[in-house]
């Protein structure tokens, strides 16, 4: 592997080595992915999460994790044989649970890929965001099984952290020695997407590079408890038939655990330490359209990839494949068809649209994390991956099916929504289409 | 110093409960070196203390969880629980 390039280093003595000021440059700081590192259930890596979703692999399966098979919920993805200790500490696995695990090796992985590192000397170059949806349940529960079976001293201090939102954030952040700008956001699955947008308003406002993303262990007893009040929730027993939107056959999600961690970084940044633009993140908008109906969401969601279209001066035309929220219920299904209808005009019903996630399930905030790790190896790869487990769709969409479509691809639009109300879309473009 | 609490308990709690892992000669040898040196974080220390507290079956109050190196922290410890005719 190659050395990693610390994230201040320049090229020549002329180059500036702070952020210099807005007025000073001819064009606005672009952000740029730069690292990729996934955990997912269909792969532990990048590489092998593309090669499973380029193959349409579905890896739903039973509920096997401890304290969770007696419960309603039967099938879900599952991140199986994670061993973080192979890239993270001891001491920062015991301090932590699952969801920062995930994220602490998915940021890891990020970095090598990115090759980048903290250079001691600029520490407020780098930032790091994550969102977060369910916390740290399983290491809470543990704690106050402790707690109420045994006596407050039995707590430990690490509860205190463990659980909280937050968590992945500040561990990322203490372990690389990453002093820039950091935060969290807890909203919903559309997390995913605002938390890149928050790390790109990050980079245009002078730090170099924001390590983002975000991770979700939601498959524990007291978080699996919480989840059945869903009514989204899909109950089905069948791993080939429990989670299957735009279809007669929808009858909700089936969740996940895991997520992906990215670099973000200014564009100029990058090509100063010579790193390798892999997507433009291009534009970003969010709403919010409340709870209990999902036909509101057509409404949102629409005005949402509007917003997203303008600010990355894309045309509806322009986009050549959607990364579909795929909800799985038959109402939210109905309006995300209709949003993007509303959007895209009649380039709608001809735009490849697909959701990957059907193969591996839904990892709450961390879905649109990984629908992000997928779009941009779909760009780099010219590659439209299918929808596995689907056939037959109802609606007036190319939903891309069976096996995936290899086509030029230029810009990638990616849909999310949150059980609680939340729109959000995101418009990535491929980082070379200048240099073609 | 001579007490119930030896550093190789102390390392022994380290490790369980704080991920840490700590050569106990290593801190024997050096009474200037900080547990920060040692990677422990000021939470890692609580949870040690709670730890001794129920191997013992006493408090320990006087600060100990406010101490900044293993010397400190074991002659604390130490001279509590040696009063307390442990």
């Amino acid at each position: 592997m190659s050395q990693p390039i610390p994230a201040s280093s320049t090229s020549s003595a002329s180059a500036p080595s702070a952020a210099p000021s807005r007025s000073a440059r001819s064009r606005p700081r672009q952000p740029v992915v730069t690292g990729v590192g996934v955990v997912a259930p269909n792969g532990q890596s990048a590489e092998r999460f593309w090669k499973s979703v380029q193959n349409g692999d579905s890896v739903l399966g039973p509920v096997t994790r401890e304290g969770c098979t007696h419960l309603p919920l039967k099938v879900a993805g599952e991140v199986e044989g994670f061993d973080p200790s192979a890239l993270i500490d001891g001491r920062f696995l015991v301090q932590t649970d699952r969801f920062t695990h995930f994220a602490m090796a998915a940021a890891e992985m990020a970095l090598q890929d990115a090759r980048l590192e903290n250079d001691p000397e600029h520490p407020f170059a780098i930032g790091v965001v994550t969102a977060a949806g369910s916390g740290g349940g399983e290491f809470g529960q543990g704690e106050l099984q402790q707690l109420w079976g045994k006596g407050p001293s039995f707590v430990g201090p690490y509860q205190s952290i463990a659980w909280f939102y937050a968590a992945s954030t500040g561990q990322i952040s203490i372990r690389g020695g990453f002093r820039g700008p950091c935060g969290v956001l807890a909203n919903d699955e559309a997390g995913g997407l605002d938390a890149l947008a928050h790390a790109a308003r990050t980079i245009r406002r002078g730090t170099d590079a924001v390590v983002v993303g975000a991770t979700e262990a939601p498959l524990a007893p007291y978080s699996v408890v919480c989840q059945l009040g869903y009514p989204e929730l899909s109950l089905s027993a069948d791993p080939q038939r429990a989670y299957l939107p735009f279809t007669t056959d929808a009858c909700g999600f089936a969740p996940a655990e895991g997520g992906a961690m990215f670099v973000l970084e200014d564009r100029e940044a990058a090509q100063r330490r010579g790193a390798r633009p892999q997507a433009v993140l291009a534009g970003h908008a969010a709403n919010f359209t409340g709870t209990g109906d999902w036909s509101r969401s057509r409404q949102g969601l629409a005005r949402a990839i509007r917003d997203a279209l303008d600010e990355a001066g894309c045309s509806a035309r322009e986009v050549d494949v959607v990364f579909a929220d795929a909800l799985g219920v038959p109402e939210a299904d109905q309006a995300e068809a209709l949003a993007i209808a509303d959007a895209l005009g009649p380039h709608a019903a001809t735009v490849p649209v697909t959701a990957p996630k059907t193969g591996f399930g839904r990892a709450y905030s961390a879905s649109s994390a990984l629908d992000v790790a997928a779009a941009v190896l779909a760009l780099e790869h010219g590659v439209v991956p299918p929808t596995p487990n689907v056939t037959g769709v109802r609606h007036d969409l190319d939903v891309v099916t069976g096996e995936a479509r290899t086509t030029p691809l230029h810009t990638a639009l990616v849909l999310s929504r949150g059980l609680m109300g939340c729109n959000s879309a995101v418009v990535l473009r491929s980082a070379h289409g200048d240099e073609r | 110093m001579n007490g119930p609490v030896t550093f190789d308990e102390l390392a022994a709690l380290m490790k369980a409960r704080a991920g840490l892992t700590v050569d106990p000669r290593e801190m024997e040898r050096r009474p200037d070196a900080t547990f920060a040196e040692f990677d422990l974080d000021s939470l890692g220390l609580l949870g040690i203390v709670a730890e001794l507290e129920k191997r013992y079956g006493r408090p320990i109050g006087d600060q100990a969880e406010g101490c900044k190196s293993p010397h400190a922290f074991l002659d604390n410890v130490n001279n509590q629980l040696t009063a307390a005719g442990v």
